[in-house]
């Protein structure tokens, strides 16, 4: 299967495994430009480790990963430098303020004086973190640690933006904010892909993977995945339930 | 090597090495504990734990008498080391003077004395308080020394070359004073330390806050991460070495003979090899608990026992001798004994010099090997 060329993330037949954990058993999925894509699935699914792939942080046992082109993996790729990464741990420096971090990111990825001031006041002033510079990051709330880690990975524009549950002990307001900025990075062209395990944020993307135990059990824009299952769209929940009832044929769920 | 990736590449590493500016200056703590703990160590060192051992009183007891004998006393007693506190004609007397503390060493001249000395047969007791093993070593060295010594002045050179000579004939340290034989290796010793561990810590933290994944998805190569975190700890150890050598200069009078570009040499050398060390133990361990004991006891123990810091290389047993040659401390201990003390140069430590540099190499390629920008 080759992927098309429009395609910015693929993965083809991947599998990873831990030890005896196999946290992925043979995975497909391509993610193409400008589109927003949801790894949906439940703890332990193996949101994460596909994730990983894509960053080039960890290499499949078997099958392919490409990221713009790339293998992501390989230690002379260019990839990184069009790649934002909010990993689900909080990976940021907590001793350094919101301005150090920003500051120190901008510098790893090379941006010029001129183009990180540019960036950085926009970036605060989106994500509203402007009267909170001076704050060392691990006195920040969840939602505005979340937010400048999102800032940290959008300074050097990348084309693709892998979030590991960015909405993880985020208020339903900031939750909201999120998404709104997200969209309007997303009209810019950038591709998208973002885990979650709650099902409402699923219905925010424009195509979503169903994980389950390291298996994509299901693919589809979101309104479609419900119709098939006869149920409303924001009872994204109920068509996750009843995928995974027909996957493991009531064996559990 | 294009420029900008030239220029990309400095940037990268100095944005490391700023971040962890940052890290000491919100930890200042740290930084002035690992600053003040070699000096208060030297100063404890110098001044308290001090190995020298003079003005050792000494019991004597004299049968023969004569003007011989009389002399010999008197040359052994008008040294620094041993003052005359008893004597007499019984050795049974002197030796409850031992026991009473009064004296901690007896000298008995036999009856004879000066006939046998004639005979070139002379013959000196020395009877030793052994409760302080090493005040009785040296005591024992620098009064057989001194008999020595004087023996020979009575007999002319015909005598055999006695076996402990060497102690008093310690050339380059004429009056035996520790200090000058311990800052040197204080020094090296406490930079082994403090090296490996934080380096061992900073690297090790990175991987267990996560932020190592971090990097790993921005541009920063595994080399620019190594020598942007290593730098600035590298400044604060250059900064020990120069705040032990001054303060060893201002108190102890240790002076500076030799080069101070090999000496300069010696310390960048050993201590990115000590630094290199930390990076393996922390790319291994990923965890700071683990990588504190394991830095530890990789430094401190090699350092203070196989690097000529306490014991002298040439009295290890041959095995221990020949594995010291692997100990970076070692060679930088030689290095700056010959710097400081022997006024040597580069002429005759660049053997040492080289041996620093291999193990640095050894190091920072295996630490660079083992450090995969993954998280597998
Ligand atoms: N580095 C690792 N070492 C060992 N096991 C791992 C590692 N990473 C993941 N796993 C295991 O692989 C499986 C998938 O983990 P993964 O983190 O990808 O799931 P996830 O969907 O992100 O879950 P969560 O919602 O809890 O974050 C789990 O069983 C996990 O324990
Ligand atoms: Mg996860």
């Amino acid at each position: 299967m080759s992927t098309a060329p429009e395609m910015d993330i693929s993965l083809e037949q991947v599998r990873r495994s831990f030890g005896a954990t196999r946290a992925l058993r043979g995975v497909s999925l391509a993610v193409g430009r400008g589109e927003v894509y949801g790894l949906v699935g439940p703890d332990g699914a193996g949101k994460t480790t596909a994730i990983r792939l894509m960053a080039g942080l960890l290499r499949p046992d078997e099958g392919r990963v490409r990221m713009l082109g790339e293998d992501p993996a390989h230690p002379r790729t260019r990839v990184r430098e069009g790649l934002g990464l909010v990993p689900q741990r909080n990976t940021l420096y907590g001793d350094l303020s919101v301005d150090e971090n920003l500051h120190f990111f901008a510098r790893l990825f090379g941006l010029s004086r001129e183009d990180f001031t540019a960036r950085r006041e926009r970036l605060l002033d989106i994500t509203r973190l402007g009267r909170f510079t001076g704050r060392r990051a691990d006195a920040l709330s969840g939602g505005m640690y979340k937010k400048l880690a999102l800032a940290c990975a959008l300074l050097h524009r990348p084309r693709v933006l892998l979030l590991d549950e960015p909405t993880n002990g985020v208020d339903p307001v900031s939750r909201r904010e999120l998404w709104e900025l997200l969209y309007t990075l997303v009209h810019e062209g950038m591709t998208l892909v973002v885990s979650t395990p709650y099902m409402d944020e699923a219905a925010r993307c424009h195509r979503v993977g169903l994980l389950y135990a390291g298996e994509l059990i299901a693919e589809g824009g979101p309104r479609e995945l419900a119709r098939q299952h006869g149920v409303a769209a924001s009872n994204f929940e109920a068509v996750f339930l009843a995928l995974v009832e027909r996957h493991t044929g009531g064996r559990a769920a | 090597m294009d420029s900008t990736y030239a220029k990309r590449t400095v940037g990268r590493i100095l944005a490391m090495a700023g971040k962890e500016v940052l890290h000491i200056r919100r930890d200042v703590r740290t930084l002035y504990l690992a600053l003040a703990m070699p000096v208060l160590l030297l100063v404890l060192f110098g001044f308290g734990i001090s190995f020298d051992v003079d003005h050792l009183d000494l019991a004597v007891v004299d049968q023969d008498r004569t003007a011989l004998s009389r002399e010999l006393v008197r040359q052994v007693t008008a040294s620094e080391e041993f003052v005359l506190a008893w004597e007499g004609t019984s050795p049974e007397e002197a030796i409850r003077e031992l026991r009473r503390g009064h004296a901690v060493a007896v000298m008995v001249l036999p009856h004879g004395f000066s006939e046998d000395v004639a005979r070139g047969a002379g013959q000196v007791q020395l009877l030793m308080d052994g409760a302080d093993g090493n005040t009785a070593t040296q005591a024992l060295a620098k009064a057989q020394a001194l008999v020595d010594v004087a023996g020979r002045r009575f007999a002319g050179a015909t005598l055999p070359a006695p076996p402990l000579e060497v102690r008093v004939r310690t050339l380059f340290n004429p009056n035996g004073r520790s200090a000058l034989f311990l800052v040197p290796g204080l020094a090296a010793y406490l930079l082994a330390i403090v090296a490996v561990l934080i380096t061992a810590l900073t690297v090790a933290r990175e991987w267990e806050r996560g932020s190592m994944e971090q990097l790993f998805a921005t541009p920063v190569g595994r080399l620019e991460i190594v020598v942007g975190k290593l730098l600035p700890y590298l400044g604060i150890g250059l900064l020990q070495v120069l705040l032990v050598l001054t303060v060893g200069a201002w108190l102890f009078d240790v002076p500076v003979r030799g080069s101070l570009v090999a000496l300069g040499l010696g310390a960048l050398l050993f201590l990115v090899g000590m630094l290199g060390q930390g990076l393996l133990i922390s790319v291994i361990t990923r965890n700071q608990v683990v990588a504190t004991q394991v830095a530890t006891m990789s430094s401190m123990l090699p350092s203070m026992l196989l690097s000529g810091f306490i014991f002298p290389i040439e009295n290890l047993p041959p095995p221990l001798r020949v594995i010291s040659l692997l100990i970076p401390a070692r060679h930088f201990v030689t290095t700056l004994r010959g710097v400081l003390l022997r006024g040597n140069g580069l002429d005759v430590l660049w053997p040492q010099l080289v041996a620093l540099t291999l193990f640095a190499a050894l190091m920072l390629t295996l630490a660079t090997r083992r450090f995969q920008r993954r998280l597998d």
